[in-house]
C-alpha cells in the first residue's frame, strides 16, 4: 500500500494506534548489540514459549526493540504501561517475570538497578541514575519501536517530518532551518550541517547525491551502529529530508560489513519504506524521486574519511584524495555529493518537526542538541548515553557512568577513538563540545568515551592507538605511514625499556610533522594519542625511559612481577614469600630487610599496595603478603637469630645528620649506615619512631614490636638523638659548623588542622593526634570514663583516636563525617573493625558549632549534609541542608580533620622552598633548593603511608651518596634484584582455595586494654599462605627457558 | 586567470594549475620526490608542502596536488615548511638510505643524521612507478596492494601480470631502485659529497676527468688515506 499523501500518513499512524489500545501489557526487551553478546535471544525465546504456554497472549505482548544504551545490564527486560526496569534478566527469571510482575503486579528486588553511589533500587526505568542525567531525543526512540516494523516507527510519529518538509516546506526554508538549529556534522570535524548543504544545492550539475556514512571503525564506539539496529527508519526519513533539500534524487548508505545486523535492519527498512512509497517517485505527491542504495564496506578505518569513501563507492581503493575540490564541488562520480555521518541524519527529522529554536536551546552556545557517546572502558555503567552539548566530564564519568569499578581511581579518558586525545583527572571540569574537547588536545570524533583507571599504562595506550593507526593509514602518504610507523616503533621500545634520551623530543617533533603535513584526517589526528599523552603524563613515560619502570604495571619487560612493581620499596615479594613457603624463614626476613628496615611494622600497618595487584586474585583472591610480612619479623622475634645485615666494609667520612626519627629519617639512616655511614638522628619527642610510635595506637602496631626494629637499625651504627629539636635546641647552620655535610630532612606532618568553628578552644576538645601522642607518651590527660565521645572526620586517624577512647572507657563514641561511607578515606578494614568495637558512624553530617558551660564541651551542633556536585575524584560535594540542625551532648569532642606541617623555625636562616600548604619542595629523589640538605616523608608528600616514607628515605640515602662522594655511577647492592634458589614447577596448575585471615582478637576481649588486635599466623598456616603465590617473577625467565628447549628440540632440517 | 602571492610575490596563473606549477613558472623552487612532469600528481611524499592561510588557520599541504585558489597566499619556505621537510627526508632516509635521489635531497637540506632505526627498503611507495605503467605505457600491471604499513606495490595476485610487457619504464622512474649510492659514510649518515657538486678530488687533483660510475669512491679512498694520516701523525 503506497502512501499518496501527508493525510494519508496521519490516518495510518491513528489505526495503528488505535489497533495498540488493547489494555495488554508490553514486555520490551533489547536486542541490541550489547545485549545479544549477554544472552537476550534465550530470553526472548522462554518469553514467547512462557506466553504461549500460560495461555496469556490477551494480557501481555512482547516486543523486540533496539539498543536501549544501558549494555552493562543487559538482557534489559522493560515493563510498560508501568515502566519497570528489569537487568541481566536471564532465561529462569522469565516465569517469575510473568507469574509476579505480569500478572500480580509485584516487584522482582533482585533483579531492579542497584546505584553503584547511593546503593538504591530503581524500579522504573526514570528513576535509573544512568537515564537520569541524560537528554534522549534521538536514541531514546529506540526502546520504544521495533526496528523491523515501520508501522511502530509510524506510530511514533515517523515519516511526518519528511512530510512537513516535502509537502510543505521550500528546500532553502529546510537549509534555513538546519543552519538555525546550529547542528554539526556528529562524524568528528563539527562541520555546521546546514552549510554543508548550501554548497552542494548551490553546486553546479544537474545529478547530485547524497550520502550516510555509516563506517564507523572507531575501537570502543558503537552509537551508529546501535542507531542503525535500533531506529532505521530516522535515518532514512532524515536522508529524504536532506535529499529534497539539497536536489538529490540517489543516496547511498556506505556501510561496514562488519555489522551484520545494521545491514539487515537497513535492508528491511528500505523495503518497507519503498513499499509504502516513502522511497521511490513522487513521495507523498511531492513529485519529488529520492532512492536509496546500500553500499557494504568492507572494514578500512579510513574509508569512513569522506574522498576516501566515495573512492570506495566508486568501487577504487579506498585512499583520501585532496580538497579542494571538496565534494559538495567534485564528489561521487564526480557530482556534487553530500555526505552525513548516521547520528547527523536521525536529528534531521527532529529538527524538522520540533523547530530550530527548541533544538538550538539545547547546548552550548557553538555546539547545539545532544551528542551519543558510547561511555566504556573501566566504567561502572558501560553504555550508549545520549547527553546535551556541554555537560562535563566528571558529570558524566561520575554521574551518569557511575565512577570507576572496584574503587579504583580515575586516571584519563579517552575520547574521540584512535584520532582522539587522553584528557587526564585535572581537566575532567572541562564541558563536552566541539571546540573545548580540541582546546585540550581531544577532539569530538565519533563520540567514543574510554575511560581509563590507575591501572592504565599511558605509554601503552598511546601504543595501542599508533599500533592501530599504522594497519588502518592509507598507506599513500609518507608522513601518515612512515610517521606513525617510527613513532609507534619509539613507543614500542620505550615500553620494552629501550627507551632513550632525546627520545620524547624526536617523538615530539614527528608527532607534530605528522599532524601538519598528511593530507587528510587521518594523518592530521593520527598523533593526538601521543601528543595529549606527552602532555599531561610525561612524567610517566620518563619514568620509563630513565627509571626503567612502568608505574601502572603493564609494560611486562619492565617488572619482575606485579607486587613488586607496585611495592613503593620495591620489596622482593614473591622472593621471601617462596622462602616462606619452604619454611626458610630466615633468610626470607633477611630478603625482607634488606628493601624495608621494617618488616614488622609494615607487616601491620602498611596500605599494601601490592595485594591489589596481585595476579592470585583473578583465580580466587589476592595472596596475604602483609600477614606473611608479619609473620617472619614475629616468628624471628622468638625462634631464630635476627639476620645479619650486610654493611659496607669502608667507613665514609662524611658526616650525615637526619632531622627526624620517622619512618623516613630512620630508613635513611639505615640505608647510609649500610653504606658505611655513621649517620645522626635528631628526634624532637622523647622516643624515636616519629608517627609510628605516638600516632598509631598500640593494639595496632605494639610500640616492643617498633623498638625491636628501630634497635637493630641502631645496631648498625646509627645514633639517634632524642628530646633534641633542630630549629629551637640547635639550628642546621650550628651543625654544619660543626662538620656536617648533609641534611636529611623528615620531620612529618606534626600540626593539626583545625575546624575553624566556633567553640574549637574549649577544654575536653582534643586535636586526634595530639590525643594519640599523650596516650602513648603516657601523659596524663582527662579521663574519658563513662563519658560521651564525638570524633570528627573520617580518615584512619579519626577511626584511631575513636577505637583508642573507646578502650580508655568512653560510654558512647561517634564519628561525624561529612561525606558518605564510599568516600572515606580511612582503610575499610579500621572502619569495619571500629563498627565491630561499638563506634558509631555518623556520615553526611558536619559540625556547625560547639557549646559549653563552665568553659568545659557540653553539646554540638551539627548540620545534615546532601551529596552535591562531583569533584575531580569523584566525590560528591556536600551541601548542608537547610534546617536540619540537631544537637548532640557530649563530653569530649577530637577533631581529626587532616595536619599540616611548619618548617619555618626549622629552616630559619636558611632559603629552602616551600610550597604553599607548608611542605617542602623538592624533586622525586628528594634534593631540595639548597645543595645538601634532601628532604622525605610526609613532610615533602602531606600526609602518606609508611611504605611510602621508607621508600622516599632509600632514595634520599642514594642522592645523598652520591652528592656526598660526587659519584653518579655508584651501585647499591639493594637496588639489585636478588634470585632466590627456591623451587617451583612451571607445569603445575594452582589449587583454588581462598586466602586465609589470620584470626582476630574477639571484640569482648579488646575491651579496656590496648593488646593487639590481629593476630599472627601460625607456621603451617603461613607456610600454607605463601604457596599461594603464583611466581610471576618466573614468567619472563621460564618463557625464555621453554622457549631455548623447544629450539632445541627442532630438528634441523 | 587566478591571482594569488606566492613568497609574497603577487602572480598570475591560468586556471587549473596547482601551486607547484605556479612556483616553477616563476622560477622558485619547490623539492618534490613523487611529482614527474609526465605523470599525474599524486601527493604521496609530502616533500613539496608549502604553507597557506594567516595565522591559527595557517596549514601545510602539498603544492602539487593544491589549486592554485584565488587570493590564496603560499609560502614556500616557512620554518614549519623547511623542518617538516627535514623530517621527511629523514623519513625517507630511514627507509632507503642509499638512494641517490634520497641522499641528494638529504644533502641539499643539510639533513645530517637519521634518528630512526635504518631499514634498507626497495621501494618507497611514491607511486611513480605505477602511474608510469598506467598513464604512459598504458598497461596498468602494478598497483598498490593492502594499506597502512603492509602497503605494497606489486602485480596483481603478486603473480607475473600478462599485461606487463617488461617495458623497464618503472625501473628507469624510479628513485629507490637506481644504481645505488655507495657512499664513503655508514648508511644513516650524508656526505653530501655529490649534491654539494664540487668532487672533492678536484682540490688534489688539478684536472682529473673522473670516470667512476658513482661519485664518491674516490672521497671514500681519500678519506680512508686521511684518517690514516692522521693517526700516523
Amino acid at each position: 500500500m503506497k502512501i499518496k499523501n501527508l493525510a494519508d500518513l496521519r490516518r495510518i499512524k491513528e489505526n495503528i494506534i488505535k489497533k495498540a489500545k488493547t489494555g495488554k501489557q508490553l514486555i520490551t526487551v533489547c536486542g541490541g548489540t550489547g545485549c545479544h553478546a549477554s544472552g537476550c535471544k534465550k530470553v526472548i525465546d522462554t518469553f514467547k514459549r512462557e506466553i504461549k504456554k500460560g495461555e496469556i497472549e490477551n494480557k501481555v505482548e512482547i516486543k523486540v526493540t533496539g539498543c536501549h544504551g544501558f549494555c552493562e545490564r543487559g538482557p534489559i527486560v522493560v515493563i510498560h504501561p508501568k515502566g519497570i526496569f528489569y537487568q541481566k534478566v536471564q532465561p529462569q527469571d522469565i516465569k517469575e517475570i510473568l507469574s509476579e510482575t505480569v500478572l500480580a503486579g509485584k516487584i522482582i528486588d533482585r533483579l531492579l538497578y542497584v546505584d553503584p553511589l547511593s546503593g538504591k533500587r530503581s524500579t522504573y526505568e526514570k528513576d535509573v541514575q544512568f537515564y537520569k542525567g541524560q537528554h534522549r531525543i534521538v536514541f531514546g526512540k529506540n526502546g520504544l519501536i521495533d526496528p523491523y516494523k515501520i508501522e511502530d516507527y509510524f506510530s511514533i510519529g515517523g515519516y511526518e517530518s519528511a512530510g512537513k518538509a516535502l509537502c510543505g516546506m521550500h528546500p532553502d526554508k529546510i537549509i534555513d532551518e538546519v543552519k538555525k538549529s546550529g547542528l554539526r556534522g556528529r562524524g568528528g570535524a563539527g562541520f555546521p550541517t546546514g552549510f554543508k548543504w548550501d554548497f552542494c544545492r548551490k553546486a553546479k550539475g544537474d545529478t547530485k547525491y547524497i550520502i550516510c556514512n555509516a563506517d564507523e571503525g572507531d575501537p570502543g564506539a558503537y552509537m551508529d551502529r546501535s542507531l542503525l539496529e535500533g531506529n532505521p527508519h530516522s535515518i532514512l526519513e532524515g536522508m529524504i529530508i536532506g535529499a529534497y533539500a539539497i536536489g538529490a534524487n540517489e543516496g547511498f548508505v556506505y556501510i561496514r560489513d562488519e555489522y551484520p545486523i545494521a545491514v539487515k535492519t537497513i535492508k528491511n527498512a528500505i523495503e518497507q519504506a519503498r513499499q509504502y512509497g516513502l522511497l521511490g517517485k513522487n513521495i507523498l505527491g511531492s513529485h519529488f524521486d529520492f532512492d536509496i542504495k546500500i553500499v557494504r564496506g568492507a572494514g578500512a578505518f579510513v574509508c569512513g574519511e569522506e574522498t576516501a569513501l566515495i573512492a570506495s563507492i566508486e568501487g577504487k581503493k579506498g585512499e583520501p584524495r585532496q580538497r579542494p575540490p571538496f565534494p559538495a564541488q567534485k564528489g561521487l562520480w564526480n557530482r556534487p555529493t553530500n555526505i552525513n555521518n548516521v547520528e547527523t541524519w536521525a536529528n534531521i527529522p527532529i529538527i524538522i518537526s520540533k523547530g530550530a529554536t527548541w533544538y538550538s536551546s539545547i547546548g552550548t552556545e557553538n555546539s547545539k542538541g545532544t551528542k551519543i557517546f558510547s561511555l566504556v572502558g573501566k566504567i561502572n555503567n558501560t553504555g550508549l548515553v545520549e547527553v546535551p552539548m556541554g555537560i562535563t566530564l566528571k558529570d558524566m564519568i561520575y554521574g551518569i557512568g557511575g565512577g570507576i569499578p572496584e574503587g579504583k581511581s580515575f586516571k584519563a579518558v579517552q575520547t574521540g577513538g584512535p584520532s582522539g586525545g587522553c584528557i587526564p583527572k585535572d581537566l575532567l571540569d572541562t564541558p563536552v563540545d566541539y571546540e573545548k574537547l580540541k582546546e585540550v588536545g581531544s577532539i569530538m570524533g565519533s563520540g567514543g568515551m574510554v575511560v581509563m583507571d590507575e591501572d592504565t599504562c599511558m605509554v601503552d595506550v598511546a601504543k595501542y592507538f599508533l599500533e592501530f593507526l599504522q594497519d588502518e593509514s592509507c598507506g599513500k602518504c609518507l608522513s601518515c605511514r612512515e610517521g606513525i610507523k617510527r613513532m609507534a616503533e619509539i613507543v614500542t621500545d620505550i615500553t620494552k625499556g629501550q627507551g632513550k634520551e632525546g627520545d620524547l623530543e624526536l617523538l615530539e617533533e614527528l608527532a607534530n610533522v605528522v599532524k601538519d603535513t598528511s593530507m587528510c584526517g587521518l594523518g592530521q589526528t593520527a598523533a593526538n594519542p601521543v601528543l595529549s599523552t606527552l602532555k599531561y603524563f610525561r612524567e610517566e613515560y620518563e619514568t620509563h625511559i630513565r627509571d626503567r619502570k612502568c608505574p601502572a604495571g603493564v609494560c611486562r619487560d619492565l617488572y619482575i612481577s606485579p607486587c613488586q612493581n607496585a611495592c613503593p620499596a620495591g620489596m622482593n615479594v614473591p622472593g621471601y614469600i617462596s622462602l616462606i613457603g619452604e619454611g626458610r624463614f630466615k633468610e626470607a626476613l633477611e630478603l625482607a630487610l634488606d628493601t624495608n628496615p621494617f618488616p614488622s611494622v609494615c607487616g601491620r600497618i602498611c596500605d599494601h599496595q601490592c595485594q591489589s595487584k596481585c595476579r592470585r586474585n583473578q583465580i580466587d583472591e589476592s595472596v596475604a603478603i602483609r600477614s606473611l610480612k608479619r609473620f617472619i619479623g614475629d616468628y624471628e622475634e622468638n625462634n631464630i637469630e635476627y639476620p645479619e645485615i650486610k654493611v659496607s666494609m669502608g667507613e665514609m667520612p662524611f658526616k650525615v645528620a637526619v632531622i627526624g626519627a620517622g619512618p623516613a629519617g630512620l630508613s635513611c639512616a639505615y640505608f647510609l649506615a649500610r653504606l658505611g655511614y655513621k649517620p645522626t638522628v635528631f628526634e624532637k619527642l622523647p622516643v624515636a619512631g616519629g608517627m609510628m610510635a605516638v600516632a598509631i595506637p598500640e593494639y595496632r602496631l605494639p610500640n616492643r614490636i617498633l623498638q625491636r626494629e628501630i634497635n637493630n637499625i641502631k645496631k648498625l651504627g646509627v645514633d639517634i638523638k632524642l628530646n633534641t629539636q633542630v630549629g629551637r635546641d640547635i639550628t642546621i647552620s650550628q651543625l654544619w659548623s660543626q662538620g656536617y655535610e648533609a641534611f636529611f630532612v623528615a620531620v612529618g606532618m606534626y600540626g593539626d588542622r583545625h575546624l575553624g568553628i566556633p567553640g574549637e578552644n574549649l577544654e575536653n576538645v582534643f586535636q586526634a593526634v595530639d590525643l594519640l601522642a599523650d596516650i602513648s607518651l603516657d601523659k596524663p590527660m582527662a579521663s574519658p570514663v563513662g563519658k560521651k565521645a564525638v570524633v570528627i572526620g573520617g580518615g584512619n586517624s579519626a577511626i584511631d583516636a575513636a577505637r583508642t577512647i573507646l578502650r580508655m572507657g568512653a560510654k558512647d563514641v561517634t564519628i561525624l563525617y561529612r561525606r558518605t561511607r564510599r568516600e572515606m578515606p580511612a582503610y575499610e578494614e579500621e572502619i569495619k573493625a571500629a563498627e565491630r568495637e561499638g563506634v558509631k558512624l555518623q556520615y553526611l553530617t558536619a559540625p556547625e558549632k560547639i557549646f559549653g558551660e563552665k568553659g568545659k564541651v557540653k553539646s554540638i551542633e551539627c548540620i545534615k549534609m546532601e551529596p552535591g556536585e562531583f569533584d575531580k575524584n569523584g566525590r560528591q560535594k556536600p551541601i548542608p541542608i537547610k534546617n536540619s540542625n540537631f544537637y548532640l551532648d557530649v563530653d569530649i569532642i577530637i577533631p581529626a580533620i587532616g595536619e599540616f606541617s611548619d618548617v619555618t623555625e626549622l629552616f630559619t636562616g636558611l632559603d629552602v622552598e616551600t610550597k604553599p600548604d607548608g611542605t617542602v619542595s623538592c624533586d622525586k629523589n628528594g634534593v631540595t633548593s639548597i645543595p645538601g640538605v634532601f628532604s622525605g616523608g610526609d613532610v615533602v608528600s602531606g600526609p602518606a603511608t609508611v611504605i611510602n616514607a621508607i621508600a622516599s628515605g632509600e632514595r634520599a640515602a642514594v642522592n645523598i651518596d652520591q652528592y656526598l662522594t660526587k659519584d653518579r655511577t655508584r651501585t647499591y647492592s639493594w637496588r639489585e634484584h636478588k634470585k632466590v634458589d627456591t623451587f617451583f614447577d612451571p607445569e603445575a596448575e594452582p589449587v583454588k582455595y581462598k586466602m586465609q585471615k589470620p584470626s582476630a582478637l574477639s571484640s569482648d576481649k579488646r575491651k579496656g586494654n590496648f593488646d593487639e588486635v590481629e593476630l599472627c599466623y601460625s607456621k603451617s598456616m603461613a607456610m600454607k599462605e605463601a604457596k599461594r603465590c603464583l611466581r610471576c617473577d618466573l614468567e619472563i625467565e621460564l618463557q625464555e627457558k621453554m622457549e631455548q628447549e623447544k629450539k632445541a628440540k627442532e630438528v634441523p632440517i | 586567470m587566478i591571482n594569488l602571492t606566492i613568497d609574497g610575490l603577487d602572480v598570475q596563473v591560468e586556471e587549473g594549475s596547482s601551486i607547484l606549477d605556479v612556483a616553477q613558472f616563476y622560477g622558485i623552487p619547490i623539492p618534490t620526490l613523487c611529482h614527474h612532469d609526465g605523470l599525474t600528481d599524486y601527493g604521496a611524499c609530502r616533500l613539496c608542502i608549502v604553507e597557506i592561510g594567516k595565522g591559527a588557520n595557517a596549514k601545510l599541504v602539498s603544492s602539487c596536488t593544491y589549486p592554485a585558489e584565488e587570493g590564496l597566499s603560499v609560502r614556500t619556505n616557512s620554518k614549519r615548511v623547511v623542518e617538516s621537510r627535514k623530517m621527511l627526508v629523514e623519513l625517507l632516509l630511514a627507509m632507503c638510505p642509499s638512494s641517490k635521489t634520497i641522499q641528494d635531497l638529504a644533502a641539499a637540506m643539510e639533513v645530517r643524521q637519521v634518528r630512526f632505526k635504518v631499514e634498507h627498503n626497495d621501494c618507497i611507495l611514491c607511486g611513480l612507478c605505477v602511474r608510469m605503467c598506467a598513464e604512459q605505457m598504458d598497461a596498468k600491471a602494478i598497483g598498490f596492494v593492502n594499506r597502512g604499513k603492509d602497503r605494497k606495490i606489486t602485480t596483481p595476485f603478486d603473480i607475473k601480470s600478462d599485461v606487463c610487457r617488461t617495458c623497464g619504464a618503472c625501473m628507469y622512474i624510479c628513485p629507490a631502485c637506481e644504481l645505488r649510492c655507495q657512499g664513503p659514510d655508514p648508511p644513516g649518515d650524508v656526505c653530501g659529497a655529490c649534491a654539494n657538486i664540487e668532487p672533492v678530488c678536484l682540490e688534489d687533483e688539478d684536472d682529473k676527468m673522473c670516470f667512476l660510475e658513482t661519485c664518491g669512491w674516490c672521497y671514500k679512498e681519500l678519506g680512508r688515506k686521511k684518517i690514516k694520516e692522521k693517526k700516523g701523525k
